[in-house]
């Protein structure tokens, strides 16, 4: 609105300044040195209530006195506007926020300050806003820190704060881990790096000094992708869940072990029989001097004896309670392996062993030793397969394979093949189909094995067609498994 | 005319060793490798006592029981549990006798002889 304007409006006169005053969307006050209220607009009366003839301490903040640091007395004395936040009270008594503005009215330009008006406006909404995030921030159920680009703590909430101590200011690797450098495949990194979300899984240490398991997720903060200043960190403690887990494994194990015993009790008994019935067998040959009897006895002998020690052999390779030893090989190279030292023997009863290699294979973090025993578990098994078979040509394939991240040995035959219900049974404890031959271990065993280097095995059968058997590896966790083994305090898996 | 012994076991060796204990015995013997063989030699043997192993790959003893005692011609036939498992006591309902591998000789031609004579 120009001057000129104004100038030529008649009705620009009282009338309009003192609606404009009226309806103005704040609270409007305008007080005398003594801090009396001697006019207010309907705003200000709808907040704070009547003000006639009260000072504007009373009305505001229900005060008997000036308030201490009035910013009015100063407006008063050096004629400057002035902003603030105060808190007061409005006319039903309840806290109430607002930004008051204060300027000088003066009577002749320069002259002194006769009045003062206050504008305010509530903020009250704003506040509560304020509070709901911080409440939030700090109460949620997770850690959350933000940290810049140095990796420096600047916020952190009060959860986090709890269970690792006094952060701000202090590198997220030292209170996250007790690190003294940043930790490898740092997941904020990344994002600084990409400004993306990552996720991980970590291994921290609290500030009492025990494990903690939490599931990490980094974002940039703000909405550029580029030039991230700040990262946040916001992570679920997953320990509880960790020691279910823990405990379960644990509890599978003693049963398993309970199992064991049992079933191996039973085979001890049976070959125990044998031995008695050799014996006897002997005793009779010698006694009617006959020489059948005796040869019949004395192999009876030699039979359980040989059980008994392949039991023992078996036994302790199943027993062996230990992590896999990851080295990165080329799992090619171990299926080439079995398939020379079995393939001599198993032409002597006819059957064809090969190789079916993905040659795209690349060196994989396995333990070779256990996988040596599943794939001589695998092949010795398919051999049997094709012996109890009618068919005349038997063959036996160890195929490699490597899709979608999950590496894989499959051994397949075309022996007599399995009916669902000794399918059913096969990796139940000294469960055999070979009579004197098997110990029942070699199945249960390789499962074991591939369990321990978090895979999964697999049976497929049909009666009279032959059998494949799949033992299939998540790369991602041997990885996992093999950065576990070099970082024995956990700090990191990916 | 001696009497006949059927003998049920996976094991060959236990089945060579309980064959030549009973036929020195004076019994005559046949022998089964599992349960379903065990159930055609019997209806084709009729033996007059059953020694059963429990615990094998393709039929269990219990399983062999219940077939064996369903059957109107060969269900009257005694039965003798030789078993290693635990619990071998409560696999079969009425057993003449049941026996812990390996066997007590004496006590097991003993009842054989109390049964059958």
């Amino acid at each position: 609105m120009t001057k000129q304007k104004r100038k030529n409006e008649p009705e620009f006169s009282d009338w309009f300044y003192r609606d404009l005053f009226q309806q103005v969307p704040f609270n409007m006050a305008i007080i005398d040195k003594e801090y009396n209220i001697i006019e207010a607009n309907a705003n200000f009366t709808e907040y704070f209530g009547n003000w006639r003839g009260k000072k504007c301490y009373t009305v505001y903040k229900n005060l008997d006195y000036p308030c201490v640091g009035c910013n009015a007395r100063l407006t008063f004395e050096d004629g400057k506007a002035r902003v603030s936040d105060e808190s007061g009270v409005d006319q039903f008594g309840k806290q109430a926020h607002y930004v008051v503005h204060l300027a000088p009215l003066r009577k002749r330009t320069n002259g002194p300050v006769e009045y003062i008006v206050e504008m305010s406006r509530d903020i009250i909404e704003t506040k509560n806003w304020q509070m709901e995030y911080q409440l939030l921030f700090e109460r949620v159920p997770c850690y959350i820190t933000v940290i810049d680009r140095n990796y420096k703590i600047i916020r952190a909430n009060e959860n986090f704060r709890e269970n690792f101590g006094d952060v701000v200011g202090r590198q997220c690797y030292e209170v996250y881990k007790k690190r003294k450098t940043q930790c490898p495949n740092c997941p904020a990194r990344r994002t600084f790096h990409d400004g993306r979300v990552h996720h991980s899984d970590q291994v921290g240490i609290k500030k009492g000094g025990e494990k903690a398991h939490y599931l990490l997720t980094t974002a940039p903060l703000g909405r550029d992708t580029e030039n991230i200043a700040h990262v946040i960190e916001i992570s679920t403690d997953i320990s509880h869940t960790k020691a279910l887990e823990k405990e379960i494994i644990e509890a599978e194990r003693l049963a398993a072990v309970g199992q064991t015993v049992a079933g191996l009790a039973h085979s001890i008994k049976n070959i125990l029989m044998g031995l008695e019935g050799g014996m006897y067998i002997v005793g009779k040959g010698i006694c009617k001097n006959d020489k059948v009897m005796l040869n019949q006895g004395w192999e009876m002998l030699e039979r359980n004896l040989n059980k008994t020690t392949s039991l023992v052999r078996d036994f302790l390779s199943f027993s062996k309670g230990r992590l896999p030893d990851l080295v990165p090989v080329n799992p090619n190279r171990l299926a080439e392996e079995i398939c020379e030292l079995y393939k001599e023997i198993a032409a002597k009863i006819g059957v064809t062993l090969t190789v079916d290699l993905d040659k795209k294979i690349t060196r994989a973090p396995l333990d070779p030793s256990g996988i040596h025993t599943c794939l001589t578990n695998l092949v010795s098994n398919a051999i049997d397969a094709c012996r109890m078979s009618d068919k005349k040509n038997g063959e036996v394939c160890i195929t490699t394979a490597d899709k979608k991240g999950v590496l894989s040995f499959t051994v397949s035959d075309n022996g007599t093949g399995m009916d669902t219900e000794v399918k059913r049974k096969v990796f139940t404890t000294f469960f055999t189909t070979k009579g004197n031959q098997g110990t029942g271990l070699g199945l249960l065993t390789t499962r074991k094995i591939v369990k321990e280097h978090g895979g999964k095995i697999s049976v497929h059968s049909k009666p009279g067609e032959g059998s494949y058997v799949t033992m299939a590896f998540p790369k991602k966790r041997l990885q996992a498994l093999y950065e576990e083994k070099d970082s024995p305090d956990g700090t990191e898996n990916k | 005319m001696s009497k006949k012994i059927m003998i049920i076991d996976d094991e060959p060796d236990i089945l060579r060793f309980l064959e030549q204990l009973f036929q020195d015995a004076g019994y005559q013997t046949v022998t089964a490798g599992d349960g379903s063989e065990g159930i055609e030699i019997a209806a084709r043997e009729r033996p007059d006592l059953i020694t059963l192993d429990l615990q094998m790959p393709k039929d269990t003893g219990t399983a062999f029981y219940r077939k064996i005692h369903r059957d109107k011609k060969l269900g009257d036939i005694p039965i003798i549990v030789i078993s290693g498992i635990a619990g071998r006591h409560l696999a079969i309902r009425k057993p003449v006798a049941v026996f812990d591998k390996p066997i007590d000789k004496t006590a097991l031609l003993q009842v054989i002889k109390d049964t059958i004579g």
